[in-house]
């Protein structure tokens, strides 16, 4: 008897998650299809696409879409791709647009072609057309563009003012600044303590910890390119992408490269909410940023006198630079209702979405048809649709984070260190070249 | 006898089954898979590509991970050695012989009991070069502020001096250790006239050299895996660096970017078997080094 008690404690032990696991499957059938939609995106722009779920939600009775908000960031999809692997991913993910090629090569994205082709084979027309090549992947679709935006200056005008220097010539009637300009406006303003330590700071082109100072940022600026797609090469070694890092690394070792580590580490630590971004709080004069910062300035810091302009130009005269981003929905494998979800991504990504997103969020919208209705640009939300008009987008290559990533390193070697913006861009090449070639020819 | 033998036996593997199943399900099977995975190319996704070596030769031209190396081993030589010093001095102080050291224990045990996520959000707020409670506490007595984040020289640093907040798990082995010896050993040193810095150093110290090679073994695997810290403190947002000039940039966590950031799966696995390789070569000579100064008299 004891034998039989414990042998079947020992079974009851072993099996308990099994019939744990068995529980809450039943009943599914009632009522509407439930869809589950991830977004790695935080307040403020989070509470605007839960109203857009409530929205589409409210819209119709076959389907129930359940947001929610999962850890990750532009290339951190770990969370996504665990439950992918486990079978219990969601049926919608919000991804960075420019990773949508690399995802569709490592599988994680369902192809939407024939969905799309079935339901609205003129989908593709609908969309700002370099939004769409992004959601493209050897010919295929993999995505439905959502939001893009595009990046500019602000500047602080009290902050300028207070430095003897009139915020009028930064006026974007005037045109862009050059950056001999804004460095002399930069440094009339730079403060120090008593250690040497800077307390305030006019502007830091490469800061990527509280505005949008990338290598794109100032590749783009210098008339770079970063890739020859029909070629099937990345181009980090083009000379306008080595001028790009010169500039930055020439203004870091103005300013003292560790001396603005130190004003980042106190000002912008990690995690820093957003209503402590250094630019919201006056430590700094002039940041790269985009279009959602107007969001956040009038919500966070509704006294706050700025204006926004374009990207300093490196001469007199130039054409201005700016590049856009922004986000698709994508299908990730393994969903069992596909037609369902591209459903909800056509309402999401579409017209009635976009309208919503742009109206709650001051982000761009990838629906043509959007951008030309002036009802949802006022003041200077204008300024950042007429920039899309110049602006460049990154290369949609399948190792796209991966660039990224190598960029972000040079970058920061080229300003932190001071080391040799060409020896650290060969090596971005030696590094990210090899895993592209596994992917050619691209198109 | 051997009937019943045989049958404890078995009834014992069945008590223990949940345990084995578990064992060889999520740890004997992913890391025969991996060392299978880290031969092939392979997303995560559809079928892994065989490709011979290639993953173990492209070791070698990868920067970003000698910098990972480099900066693991450089935390573990600080982080095992201080660590040991630092558990032994808790030890020692948990081991006063005065009437409130229950709750002297308690308050040094505590801060090892919070997790070291939590403790990596605090650690953000001490260490701000201005507003932060150590830049406070140097400037009260004359030394220079640093930017324990921020600087690529320090940054390491932090991380071994945000380690000894955890101190307390190891203190209390530490702790049963010097209970464990016995107190003639001492009083008649005593008589002798050693004094206390002599007792510590010919008695204490040797008889806790097994404690102390535990410690190190212990200290050496988590020393060469540490991630959390690394990746609450610095790898958040659209940043993809990993501190200041990626001087933050763990073994475990160019693993985990190149598995789950980078779809390679097949690199990471072997990755991750050149990490193993590694670790055991260490511990293999650390118990070799240990026959020369361990003692284990006492037992």
């Amino acid at each position: 008897m004891k034998r039989v008690v414990s042998v079947g404690f020992v079974l009851m032990v072993a099996f308990t998650p099994v019939f744990a696991g068995g529980q809450g499957e039943a009943g599914a059938d009632d009522g509407p299809l439930e869809l589950t939609f991830w977004t790695s995106h935080t307040p403020p722009d989070s509470i605007t696409l839960a109203a857009m779920v409530d929205a589409y939600n409210a819209s119709q009775q076959a389907v129930r879409v359940e947001m929610v908000q999962v850890p990750g960031s532009e290339t951190d999809v770990a969370q996504l791709m665990t439950a992918v692997r486990g079978g219990t991913g969601p049926d919608i993910y919000m991804l960075d647009r420019f990773t949508v090629a690399q995802r569709a090569a490592a599988g994680v994205l369902e192809d939407l072609t024939e969905v799309m082709e079935a339901v609205d084979p003129a989908l593709p027309d609908a969309y700002i057309p370099y939004a769409w090549q992004e959601t493209q992947f050897q010919g295929r679709t993999y995505a439905l563009p959502f939001d893009t935006d595009a990046r500019v200056l602000y500047y602080n005008r009290r902050m300028i003012a207070e430095a003897g220097i009139d915020p009028a010539i930064l006026d974007s009637a005037n045109g862009p600044i050059t950056l001999e300009q804004a460095r002399e406006i930069a440094r009339a303003i730079d403060q120090t303590d008593a250690d040497g330590n800077y307390t305030q700071v006019g502007f830091i082109p490469y800061d990527i910890q509280f505005s949008q100072g990338w290598h794109y940022t100032w590749g783009f600026n210098f008339g770079g390119r970063f890739a020859d797609l029909d070629a099937g090469r990345v181009t980090p070694t083009d000379p306008g992408v080595v001028a790009g890092f010169e500039f930055v690394r020439d203004w870091a070792a103005d300013m003292d490269p560790q001396r603005v580590q130190t004003f980042i580490s106190t000002y912008a630590p990690p995690n820093t909410p957003t209503q402590q971004n250094a630019f919201l709080t006056e430590r700094v004069a002039m940041k790269v940023s985009g279009d959602w910062v107007l969001k956040w300035l009038e919500q966070f810091t509704p006294d706050l006198d700025y204006g926004v302009t374009y990207i300093p130009v490196p001469t007199s005269g130039a054409q201005p630079s700016t590049w856009a981003g922004g986000w698709a929905l994508v299908v990730p494998t393994g969903s069992d209702h596909v037609e369902e979800a591209f459903d909800f991504m056509r309402w999401f990504a579409g017209e009635p979405g976009q309208r919503m997103y742009t109206e709650g969020t001051a982000h761009l919208p990838t629906y043509a048809q959007l951008m030309n209705d002036d009802a949802l640009f006022d003041g200077d939300h204008e300024f950042f649709r007429a920039s899309l008009a110049f602006a460049s987008s990154r290369p949609p290559l399948p190792v796209g984070a991966l660039y990224w990533d190598a960029l972000t390193r040079a970058f920061s070697s080229v300003t932190l260190q001071q080391e040799d913006p060409a020896t650290v861009l060969q090596q971005v090449y030696d590094e990210v070249q090899p895993q592209l070639d596994q992917f050619l020819p691209l198109q | 006898m051997g009937i019943i033998r045989g049958r404890n036996l078995r009834n014992g593997l069945l008590f223990v089954s949940p345990w084995i199943f578990g064992f060889i399900a999520f740890q004997v099977y992913p890391i025969f898979y991996s060392l299978r995975l880290s031969f092939t190319r392979y997303s995560g996704f559809g079928p892994p590509t065989p490709i011979g070596l290639d993953n173990f030769r492209r070791l070698f031209s990868d920067p970003l991970l000698w910098k990972a190396a480099y900066n693991t081993l450089y935390y573990t030589a600080l982080a095992v050695p201080i660590g040991v010093v630092v558990a032994i001095v808790l030890a020692l102080a948990m081991n006063q012989k005065v009437r409130e050291v229950a709750v002297y224990r308690a308050l040094l045990y505590v801060p090892s009991i919070l997790p070291i996520f939590a403790l990596s959000f605090v650690w953000v707020v001490f260490s701000n070069p201005r507003y932060g409670l150590l830049n406070h506490l140097s400037r009260l007595v004359g030394l220079p502020v640093i930017d324990w984040i921020g600087d690529p020289r320090w940054s390491k640093l932090s991380l071994v001096l945000l380690a000894q907040l955890g101190a307390g798990g190891p203190a209390l082995i530490f702790l049963a250790g010097l209970r464990a010896i016995p107190t003639e050993l001492f009083e008649s040193a005593e008589i002798d006239g050693a004094g206390p810095i002599r007792r510590f150093f010919r008695i204490t110290l040797p008889l806790i050299t097994p404690v102390i090679l535990y410690d190190i073994i212990l200290g050496l695997s988590l020393g060469l895996q540490v991630f959390t810290q690394a990746y609450v403190i610095a790898s958040t947002g659209p940043n993809t660096m990993v501190g200041p000039d990626n001087s933050l940039m763990f073994y475990v966590l160019y693993v985990y970017r190149n598995a789950f950031q980078f779809s390679q799966m097949g690199y990471a696995s072997a990755l991750v078997w050149v990490l193993f390789m590694v670790s055991l070569a260490l511990a293999l000579i650390v118990f070799r080094w240990a026959k020369s100064w361990v003692h284990y008299e006492i037992e």
